[in-house]
């Protein structure tokens, strides 16, 4: 097996390891950081389930390779909870019924998370867009686009 | 499993077309790898063979989306989301924006790139009937140096292109099209988000006095690969833009596309429905 030596910062700490150069970005975080809240669900981009931040921007971890992560900066869901504490997206999620079965949710997560860093206060055709490339068999969509609205809603109230 | 593989992630380009410079089909670049690593992980025939991969997707001489003589020059390795949110491209080449937007889905645009699609030249490859109606040129280097052709002429077959092992898609290049041409873009999948394309259509007008003087018409997955329509654009210019005429032209294109690719299964549905798509684009277009 090829090996190649990959860095990249992931979830804020810098991170350098030796892997096969066959891996994909998603079977680093999971087999060698054990971040197992990144899914794999279809593994050609088409669920959406393995999405995670990559410079900021949604992407679909089955479709990057490890090497193509050298020098990115990688948030996972993991990141999202401060101490404990879920963050206000999170919070939304589950009060508003967006999570049934949860095997989308993480990608869900970070879908809705890359469209509020970009666009905090999104129409709701905006958030549909963003969620377009995560697939969920469980809710028929509408909790989890509310759970984002609210958020964004929750974001101006406090002025940001 | 994804077989044994490579990865070289090169500096420049200088590096990049090095590194291929052999000529050696079994080294291949990969850019936003949204066809090659789903085509690994499902063991397509078509990848099986990669010995090494060539990572290009963050050269910098493939990212710049820039003015250059009387159009614009796209770096082959611009992603969909770039092309999709460019104030120029949405400005002057907005089917081109608008079949950006279409693909895939975040994710995908985010990684994909304008290269990339018409590389692996799949027929329904949505930014190919655009940039055939922007008749768009491309730019092709190799470690020995470069040459730009018509992207229709680099277009062969379904996965087929001109490019050699050894070369790398740079630029692509559009020409702005002369005053007073219009257009539109439509796409028909089985749903909105990471749909492949069943139906694409790519039209640019030109409406004076009530004449059709000149059009431009293109298709994708209906027909083998993304491909002109030479002679049913002949027969249309010059028409008065009446919607007879319109459904004329309309119907010819049904005729067309059959010709191409023969009675299909799935014909009875798509031949009415691209004859009826197509009406609705130029009536729109061309009576507003």
């Amino acid at each position: 097996m090829k090996k190649i030596e990959i860095q990249f910062t992931l979830n804020g700490e810098n991170k350098s390891l030796p892997v096969d150069a066959n891996l994909r970005l998603l079977d680093v975080l999971r087999d060698h950081f054990g971040l197992i809240g990144t899914k794999e669900g279809c593994g050609i981009g088409e669920c959406g389930a393995c999405t995670v931040l990559m410079n900021g921007k949604a992407a679909n971890s089955c479709l990057v390779l490890a090497g193509q992560a050298q020098g990115a900066e990688i948030i996972t869901v993991e990141h999202l909870a401060k101490e404990g504490q879920l963050n206000r997206l999170q919070q939304n999620f589950l009060e508003s019924g967006a999570v049934q079965c949860g095997f989308c949710t993480p990608g869900m997560l970070m879908s809705a998370t890359a469209l509020l860093m970009e666009n905090p206060h999104p129409e709701e055709a905006e958030i549909e867009e963003a969620i377009a490339g995560n697939l969920c068999r469980c809710t028929g969509y509408k909790q989890i686009v509310q759970a984002v609205k609210n958020t964004a809603a929750e974001s101006n109230r406090l002025g940001s | 499993m994804r077989h044994d593989f490579d990865f070289v992630k090169p500096a420049s380009l200088r590096e990049a077309l090095d590194l291929i410079s052999e000529g050696n089909p079994a080294t291949r670049p990969l850019a936003g790898g949204t066809d090659i690593i789903a085509g690994l992980q499902q063991n397509a025939p078509r990848f099986t063979g990669i010995q090494t991969l060539v990572d290009i997707h963050n050269l910098p001489e493939l990212k710049a989306i820039r003015e250059a003589g009387n159009g614009i020059s796209i770096g082959g390795a611009a992603t969909f989301s770039e092309i999709r949110n460019h104030p120029l491209i949405r400005e002057k080449f907005p089917l081109l924006a608008k079949a950006a937007g279409t693909i895939g889905s975040v994710q995908i645009r985010n990684r994909a790139t304008l290269a990339g699609n018409f590389v692996n030249n799949a027929p329904c490859a949505d930014s190919v009937p655009p940039l055939l109606v922007y008749e768009a040129e491309i730019k092709i280097q190799s470690a020995h140096g470069e040459r730009k052709i018509p992207l229709q002429d680099f277009l062969l077959k379904p996965y087929r292109t001109q490019l050699q092992p050894n070369e790398l898609v740079t630029e692509i290049l559009l020409p702005r099209p002369p005053a007073g041409y219009s257009g539109d873009f439509y796409k028909l999948g089985r749903r909105r988000g990471v749909a492949v394309s069943r139906i694409t259509l790519a039209v640019l007008a030109k409406v004076r006095n009530n004449l059709l003087e000149d059009i431009r018409i293109s298709s994708g997955a209906v027909t083998p690969i993304g491909l002109r329509f030479p002679e049913l654009e002949a027969l249309a210019r010059g028409k008065p833009v009446l919607p007879d005429h319109l459904k004329e032209i309309a119907r010819k294109l049904g005729e067309q596309v059959l010709d191409k690719t023969g009675l299909r299964w799935s014909t009875p549905y798509k031949l009415p429905v691209t004859q009826q798509t197509f009406y609705g684009l130029l009536h729109r277009i061309c009576i507003k």
